[in-house]
């Protein structure tokens, strides 16, 4: 009988300690989930790592970085800790500080990894205050690989409509340029053969070559992206696939396309349909990273290939308002707040970031269109997460640590301001800079870090 | 099957069409420069000034006249007992220099007074001016009022102890609407949130002083010592001085508060009398002189923040 009573007031108290946290929680706990939507090579581990070492200096350290981050005054933050998301490795930000001690950028993210980042305010409202002595502002963050981002919008996909598009697309833009090589590859190809796991294999290795090509060559649409990591958890040696000539796809009793229909449905359920529930889960705010270097690099071609393939990103996402009810009770998100973020914006002159800013603008048209009918906040930024430039004697000119030739100084012609603007037989080589020596000083003093936080915290930021 | 690449990092075979560079590069013979680490934010250990340093010069002033004063007496003692003023020319040479320093620093006093008033007006013309700041004006624009306004601080005060902080961490690619931000987060609302825990230190001291004083007229003097004090502490938050006799809202509202302390001290003492008197009666009729300086002291301050702001 004690015991039963016993059991039952533990069980009690339990339960009201249980909904003290859940009414703490809705009262002291604000919750804001970020989804960073960037391809490969655009700076999304450098940012996250420059992040995360901002905020702790701020906070732990007192350093006056992140300035117009007004929503989280350094007066108000009592500390930050970083937590896991359940089902994630943590991300390696250790690592990565060690790997830029060393001299070295951090290596390409080739699995995903979330993290919490969790920040406690002193709680300003006198009323709140007494009751809840803080509020807790967490941030969940995921990284993933480019490639995958870019393999999302295949779910929307027949294997004969998306092999028909990656056909065309070989065929025009920049791609062609280094598609050759797989064309020839698929001329000489016996698809009269029965489609064994040697042949097979044959095609698909001769395709990721081509993927290999592309990547290193500025090509920003590259599907299935998820190819190029062996990371991806999808075996592509047993159930790759690639894009037939259209004599074959047209055609659905063909043994190629049945068995590459087959592997690319495969593609679809165990790994992309998991892939977009786990990593792309919903969010509220959008940061869309986009490096616009990749396309000034190469060629005019190359910025409008990036233009397209943000479109395409763009689509794969929910779009719109999502309000307290929704949000608390049916737990549903969609989002709401869109930074578009040109990274590396340290890489040209101070006089030429205007320009940058408007190339930005224009190539983010597309996946500005998805969302144009509804009332989404959006805004553009130019971001230097990690500054490796230095002001050089002209204003057009910055000057950097160069990885071959030591300290240079690189004198541009104007940036385009619209894609028009830019000449078709010119490019923009893109520095190649080394880690420099002091680069957490260089990190602490990173540029528009804080102006982008600061719009996707407030409510009712006008874009 | 092997898990590397097929061919990553050889050279792909690709017949792209040549581009021209519009970037020129060239090396340089020297050393790149180091970046510093951002300043930090020192922490909130400003404190009013409460100890003076040695002798200052309202003692002084007043030690100077209260011995010309008292020179003055001797002398005249002296005087009518000699009857000859021709016949001591040192003790008249003594008291005349005493009255000439008094008179001096009085006269430097009421500068400094007037110069206060005139700093306090220039502080309101350039509030004013950052008021009519807005998101549209031009970066320059905005620098330059705001540089104005932060130069006049006093260099020891909390005002321009925040001031140092907003040039730390404002950088050239800030807007005029982001500066104007970061001005507003950190030294115009540092500024504030500190003059009001000064008030409501400052309120606490007078209430004990009320609540401790014996009679009404030490209780009267020491209203009018707190709330000198609170005038002068606070000009110190803010970086301006607004004259002790200078502004004359202010002391309006200081003699006022004065008047309301006297009136209430009557009130007091004859509910006091009415109730008899008895310990508790004092005990009450305190607690309610103490609560209604507390109060008073508030008024006063309220009234410089409004003016200081």
């Amino acid at each position: 009988m004690q015991k039963g009573i016993a059991a039952l007031l533990d069980k009690t108290l339990e339960t009201v300690n249980v909904t003290g946290e859940k009414l703490a929680n809705v009262f002291s706990k604000e919750t804001h989930r970020f989804t960073i939507t960037g391809l490969s090579r655009s700076g999304k581990s450098v940012l996250f790592t420059s992040l995360m070492t901002m905020l702790k200096s701020r906070s732990e350290e007192g350093y006056a970085c992140l300035p117009l981050l007004r929503y989280l005054p350094p007066s108000l933050v009592e500390h930050m800790a970083v937590e896991p998301i359940e089902g994630y490795k943590p991300f390696p930000v250790d690592e990565n500080l060690k790997k830029l001690d060393d001299g070295e950028w951090p290596a390409a993210t080739e699995e995903a990894y979330g993290f919490k980042l969790i920040i406690r305010l002193k709680q300003v409202s006198t009323f709140k205050r007494h009751l809840f002595p803080h509020t807790n502002i967490v941030f969940e963050f995921i990284d993933y690989p480019g490639e995958w981002i870019t393999d999302i919008p295949m779910l929307n996909k027949t294997y004969a409509q998306w092999s028909d598009s990656a056909w065309a697309q070989l065929s025009s833009g920049p791609q062609q340029y280094y598609a050759q090589q797989w064309k020839a590859f698929v001329n000489d190809f016996d698809f009269e053969q029965a489609p064994s796991n040697d042949a097979m294999l044959a095609l698909v290795s001769a395709y990721r070559q081509y993927l290999f090509t592309a990547k290193a060559n500025g090509i920003s649409l590259l599907q299935p992206g998820s190819f190029l990591l062996e990371a991806s958890h999808f075996d592509w040696h047993q159930y790759g696939f690639t894009p037939l000539p259209s004599s074959i796809t047209s055609d659905v009793s063909h043994p190629w396309f049945i068995a590459f229909n087959e592997h690319f449905q495969r593609f679809q359920k165990a790994w992309l349909t998991s892939l977009k529930q786990s990593v792309f889960r919903e969010t509220d705010k959008q940061i869309i990273l986009v490096d616009l270097f990749e396309g000034l690099n190469h060629s005019r071609q190359h910025l409008y290939q990036l233009k397209e393939t943000l479109s395409h990103l763009a689509d794969t996402f929910v779009y719109g308002q999502t309000n307290w009810f929704s949000r608390t009770v049916l737990r549903k998100q969609q989002i709401g707040k869109v930074a578009f973020v040109a990274t590396k914006a340290d890489l040209v002159p101070v006089s030429q970031r205007d320009n940058l800013l408007s190339l930005l603008k224009q190539v983010t048209e597309g996946a500005r269109a998805r969302f144009a009918d509804k009332p989404i906040q959006f805004e553009h930024f130019l971001v230097s997460a990690l500054p490796v430039t230095d002001d050089g004697e002209a204003e057009n000119s910055v000057r950097y640590r160069d990885v071959n030739t030591g300290y240079v100084e690189a004198t541009f012609e104007p940036i385009p301001a619209t894609l028009k603007d830019m000449e078709p037989d010119a490019h923009f080589p893109v520095p190649l800079a080394q880690v420099p020596s002091d680069y957490k000083a260089r990190m602490l003093n990173g540029k528009g870090v804080d102006r982008l936080l600061q719009f996707l915290l407030v409510n009712g930021e006008a874009s | 099957m092997t898990d590397t690449p097929p061919d990553k990092g050889q050279q792909p075979v690709t017949s792209t069409p040549p581009y021209r560079p519009k970037v020129v590069q060239q090396s340089l013979d020297m050393t790149p420069p180091e970046i510093r680490m951002p300043a930090k934010v020192e922490g909130d250990t400003w404190l009013s000034s409460t100890h003076n340093k040695g002798l200052s010069l309202g003692t002084a002033t007043l030690g100077l006249g209260v011995f010309s004063l008292i020179g003055f007496f001797i002398f005249d003692a002296y005087t009518t007992l000699s009857a000859s003023f021709a016949s001591h020319p040192i003790g008249s040479g003594v008291l005349a220099t005493l009255l000439c320093g008094f008179v001096a620093s009085f006269s430097y006093l009421s500068f400094r007074e007037w110069r206060g008033y005139k700093q306090v007006n220039k502080a309101l013309e350039q509030a004013t001016h950052i008021a009519s700041l807005n998101a549209q004006s031009s970066v320059k624009t905005v620098e330059s009022v705001l540089n104005k306004h932060g130069k006049q601080f006093s260099s020891q005060s909390y005002a321009a102890h925040c001031y140092r902080q907003f040039n730390a961490q404002v950088q050239p690619d800030m807007t005029a609407k982001e500066r104007l931000g970061l001005y507003q987060d950190t030294v115009i609302n540092p500024v504030q949130t500190k003059a009001q825990q000064l008030l409501n230190k400052e309120s606490l001291t007078a209430g004990s002083l009320a609540f401790i004083s014996p009679n009404n007229l030490i209780q009267t003097f020491a209203v009018i010592w707190v709330s000198f004090r609170t005038i002068r502490r606070m000009a110190n938050v803010y970086g301006l001085r607004p004259g002790t006799l200078g502004n004359w809202s202010l002391m309006k509202v200081l003699a006022q508060n004065i008047a309301a302390q006297g009136i209430f001290d009557l009130a007091t003492d004859e509910v006091a009398n009415q109730i008899g008197g008895s310990l508790s009666a004092k005990f009450m009729e305190n607690s309610a002189e103490a609560i209604a300086a507390g109060a008073l002291n508030m008024r006063l301050g309220k009234a410089l923040m409004k003016i200081l702001k």
